[in-house]
């Protein structure tokens, strides 16, 4: 059974305790115990996609000692990381050839383990231009064995040989937990995303995503508004902001938090590049949370990478009839833990607020965010309670707010004019315990109104 | 040798009177027109001979030269046949030339000698009583039209000959039916807002529309209802009156889309197709100006169906009617002026997918494209558009759970009373309705309570409202507020107005999440 329950990083949670005791090598494929551990999941998947033929010593297989020592393997990397054919995994085995990054530049050159265009490309990039490239875009590279490679990525099947690096040292911004979702998030979905991002940022846990747009984008809003750090890894060079609708979060991120990428500058984003770029963003993170995704979304394909490196991942369920939700229940239904929140999300990590005042935050130049915000009582209230101090009309209006409904239907309802209806509506909406989505008014969970 | 007689040339949607001179000299037969006839004047030289001896009269074998004057303007429109053919009639001495100068002539003639119907006919015969002449003499089809002028001896007739005959004192029209009083039912017969289940949100936005002459955009997913609802707003305006129809009919009669005649009472319901040019939107075209569908929509609806797909220098050309009520279309030969006073009802899906905020579906439109998508409106358009709704796709639940609506006729009574009370509170001002009034007066002149104040700066501290949405909302509460009878802008009408306003672009919904 091979050590799969201790899996590094998972922190000891409850859903140990409630597995039943199964002898394990008796069990057959397809009749699974209703709860399973992530590592169960990690075998199944690993299975699933033909890794289990790997044997221990391809496993064992590790960057060379010397790999990157001189100035001038440090410069023939760079040029290695623009080669999409010389796949991290190719690159690990002609290191332990060659010894050096600059005699793999070499061999490559000569024409070995890359496609002809990209050995081509090889010889055309000067790595010394490389280099004063990524100097003038105000990025570093961190390679394999230095002090500042993050020792998590050697987890991979397939490690990057070195980090291009916009902003903080990564060893500053830990621990780190990673909030994916769907790109074409929802306005509830993004509105989660950001909440659990300012709950992680509160207490001192650094927010990893990918920069995308969407649920991505609203775990980095969300913890940067929180005074807190963040991390964005990308799917294209360090240099090129993508999307391009992103450029002002990811240069507020690279100055709060760090931007990162496995690629030069330069390179573009394309996309094959983002489910390599989802193994990092897995990997750097002691568990991922899936809020909103489709099937065979990114979101899916970086759950799969936790679990494949036993990180702990984390679902936030979405209804069954929603496309959004396929991703999320999929996790649950293979035992993910649920969260109905960032309170079980602090709880399963072990971290609970700071009292007001004492968070972690970096002491940003417009200030932090008022006291109020950090108190943990914002979280509590659940759902379903009524808000204090409404008018009667406005609490008869929010208690007909059961599902999403059109305004007319609470008229109708409630026998409540519609003019007033709306009236009420407003006023619910501006003190943000409504919203209006495509025509039907829903109430706002608790804690999206932090 | 020579005659003269009356026809009318139409430039925009003004007539002026020409003279048509025709001289029969000696030299080979031929007929030679002057004085900048257009092309379709042009073609009436091949139609007006058969024409002539189709009808038993008999044509002058001689050299016929016929002159269009004043020179300068440019005549256009196969109205010109009659004229043409009575003028070489009369100077070859086959008509009286007395009776000839108390009539302008109009009509197409086919080359058998029967009269045709044209455009326009309505802009002639004002401008013939305008010019102080006693009558017209028009196509049988168009006489009713051509009735509405008081004041103006209409003669309908059916050939050639029969005008020949009229001249001659040998022929009397028969009196002519009077048009039906209702004139034309309108694009809109039969429809009521009573067919329209659920949506009721919709229903109310367009009450409001109706009340205040405000533009809407509606905003939703495939088959949630959009054209329905849309089709359904002019049977709620306010009845027009006699001048107001007599400006519709007008344009419609010059763009030759007047149907069975008489006055046009319904308010005109345009929908063009998002493949419409600019000068079939905006008016214009080579040679003959035609009114575009912004003008056949005065005092009336235009509705752009997925407004995202038109073409968007089309669009961009809506800021002038929407801004003035007129369209001006200038070209080498001069600017001509459309009136253009309509009620914009612009309906888009809201995303390319269009299933953006859907329960059921969710949408799967990449986020760079939606974007792409929203940005084919225009600040400035989005601007004029002071009401914004989400029209949800209703489940068959809450279809079978909604109520009917009320019928079309117990709206309209609303709307005619708040525009009452427009008219009322405000008798001198330029504007007429209350989506009129510019931005800088509008909050002094809406007279907010200060509890309306209070959640107007509510919305702007919650709800980063921007200074041309805080205009709009205020337009929007005082039609509300007109509705409900209500002296000043009271806290709810502001409130009810602020929810009119579904962000359209992702910036301006910005800080709302």
């Amino acid at each position: 059974v091979s050590g799969a329950s201790h899996s590094p990083g998972d922190g000891s949670h409850r859903t140990i305790e409630c597995v039943p005791a199964e002898p394990e090598p008796t069990r057959e494929r397809g009749s699974w115990p209703l709860l399973r551990r992530p590592g169960d999941l990690r075998r199944e998947l690993g299975a699933r996609r033909g890794r289990e033929g790997i044997d221990d010593a391809e496993r064992a297989l590790a960057w060379p000692a010397g790999f990157c020592a001189s100035p001038e393997d440090r410069h023939a990397l760079l040029v290695l990381l623009c080669l999409s054919t010389l796949t991290p995994r190719r690159l690990l085995g002609l290191a332990a050839m060659e010894g050096s990054a600059a005699s793999c530049l070499e061999a490559v050159r000569r024409g070995r383990d890359a496609s002809v265009r990209d050995q081509e490309l090889a010889r055309s990039i000067d790595p010394r231009d490389m280099a004063r490239r990524l100097e003038r875009g105000g990025a570093g590279l961190v390679a394999v064995h230095d002090p500042g490679y993050p020792p998590e990525l050697l987890d991979l099947f397939d490690p990057p040989a070195g980090l291009l690096v916009r902003g903080h040292p990564l060893g500053l911004l830990e621990p780190r937990v990673a909030i994916v979702g769907a790109r074409n998030c929802s306005a509830a979905g993004s509105e989660i995303a950001a909440s659990l991002a300012r709950a992680l940022a509160r207490a001192g846990v650094t927010v990893v995503s990918g920069g995308a747009r969407g649920i991505d984008a609203a775990a980095h809003r969300g913890a940067l508004d929180a005074g807190g750090t963040t991390l964005a890894v990308l799917g294209s060079g360090i240099d090129v902001d993508y999307p391009r609708g992103n450029r002002v979060l990811l240069a507020e991120i690279a100055a709060e938090g760090a931007v990162v990428s496995e690629y030069p500058p330069g390179i573009p984003a394309e996309p094959f590049r983002f489910p390599a770029r989802n193994r990092v963003v897995a990997a750097l993170s002691v568990g991922v949370v899936v809020v909103e995704g489709r099937t065979g979304s990114g979101s899916m394909i970086t759950a799969d990478h936790a679990l494949d490196l036993g990180r702990e991942v984390f679902a936030v369920p979405g209804p069954i009839t929603s496309e959004l939700g396929e991703v999320p229940l999929a996790l649950i239904r293979d035992g993910a833990t649920l969260l109905r929140g960032p309170d079980d999300l602090l709880g399963d990590l072990g971290l609970s607020l700071p009292a007001p005042g004492g968070a972690r935050s970096r002491a940003r130049g417009r200030g932090g965010p008022p006291a109020a915000h950090l108190s943990p009582g914002e979280s509590d209230r659940d759902a379903g309670s009524p808000p204090q101090d409404l008018s009667q009309v406005e609490s008869v209006v929010w208690g007909a707010l059961q599902a999403p409904t059109p305004p007319d239907h609470i008229a109708a309802r409630t026998g409540i004019g519609l003019p007033e209806v709306m009236s009420a509506l407003f006023q619910l909406e501006v003190r943000r315990l409504v919203r209006a989505v495509g025509g039907r008014y829903e109430r706002r969970l608790g804690h999206e109104r932090g | 040798v020579y005659g003269r007689v009356f026809g009318v040339a139409v430039v925009g949607v003004r007539g002026s009177v020409i003279t048509v001179e025709a001289h029969v000299g000696r030299g080979l037969p031929s007929l030679t027109l002057t004085g900048l006839p257009g092309a379709g004047v042009q073609d009436a030289r091949e139609r007006v001979r058969p024409a002539v001896e189709s009808s038993g009269l008999e044509w002058p074998l001689r050299r016929v030269v016929v002159n269009l004057s004043p020179a300068g303007v440019r005549k256009d429109g196969p109205g010109f046949d009659l004229p043409i053919a009575l003028g070489v009639l009369a100077a070859a001495a086959q008509v009286p030339a007395g009776p000839l100068a108390s009539y302008a002539f109009a009509g197409e003639l086919s080359l058998k000698g029967e009269l045709i119907p044209v455009p326009g006919v309505l802009a002639v015969a004002i401008a013939a009583a305008e010019a102080g002449i006693q009558g017209v003499v028009v196509p049988e089809g168009n006489a009713a039209e051509a009735e509405l002028v008081e004041g103006l001896e209409v003669v309908g007739a059916p050939t050639l000959r029969a005008v020949v005959d009229l001249l001659k004192g040998l022929w009397r029209p028969a009196p002519l039916r009077r048009p039906p009083a209702d004139g034309d039912p309108g694009p809109q017969a039969g429809m009521d807002f009573s067919d329209v289940r659920g949506q009721g949100v919709a229903r109310r936005a367009l009450e409001i529309a109706a009340a205040g002459g405000h533009n809407v955009l509606m905003m939703g997913p495939p088959g949630a209802g959009k054209t329905m609802l849309a089709r359904r707003l002019s049977t709620i305006l306010p009845g027009m009156t006699r001048q107001e129809a007599l400006e519709v009919t007008r344009l419609h009669s010059v763009a030759g889309v007047l149907s069975g005649g008489g006055l046009v009472r319904a308010r005109p319901f345009r929908a063009p197709h998002q493949s419409v040019s600019m000068p079939g939107l905006l008016g214009g075209g080579s040679g003959f100006l035609r009114p575009g569908e912004v003008s056949l929509a005065h005092n009336g609806v235009l509705f752009l169906d997925e407004v995202t797909e038109f073409r968007r220098d089309a669009l961009e050309g809506l800021r002038q009617p929407l801004e003035d009520g007129r369209v001006v279309v200038t070209r080498a030969v001069g600017a001509v002026e459309f009136p253009a006073r309509f009620t914009l009802v612009a309906a888009a899906n809201p995303c390319p997918c269009g299933y953006e905020g859907d329960l059921r579906r969710a949408c799967r439109c990449p986020p760079n494209r939606a974007d792409a998508y929203r940005h084919r409106l225009s600040g400035p358009l989005l601007d004029r558009l002071d009401i914004r709704l989400s029209v949800p796709r209703l489940s068959r639940a809450e279809l079978l759970g909604s109520q009917d609506g009320e019928a079309s006729a117990v709206i309209r009574g609303r709307v005619e009373e708040a525009r009452e009370r427009q008219r009322r509170r405000m008798p001198e001002a330029p504007w007429r309705c209350n989506a009129q009034m510019p931005g800088s007066v509008a909050r002094d002149v809406a007279r907010l309570t200060r509890d309306a104040e209070r959640t107007l700066s509510q919305a702007v501290d919650g709800m980063a409202l921007s200074g041309r949405g805080f205009d709009r909302a205020v337009r929007v509460a005082r039609t509300i507020a007109d509705l409900r009878g209500h002296e000043r802008v009271e806290a709810d009408d502001m409130a009810e107005a602020l929810t009119y306003r579904t962000p359209w672009q992702v910036g301006e919904a910005a800080k709302a999440g």
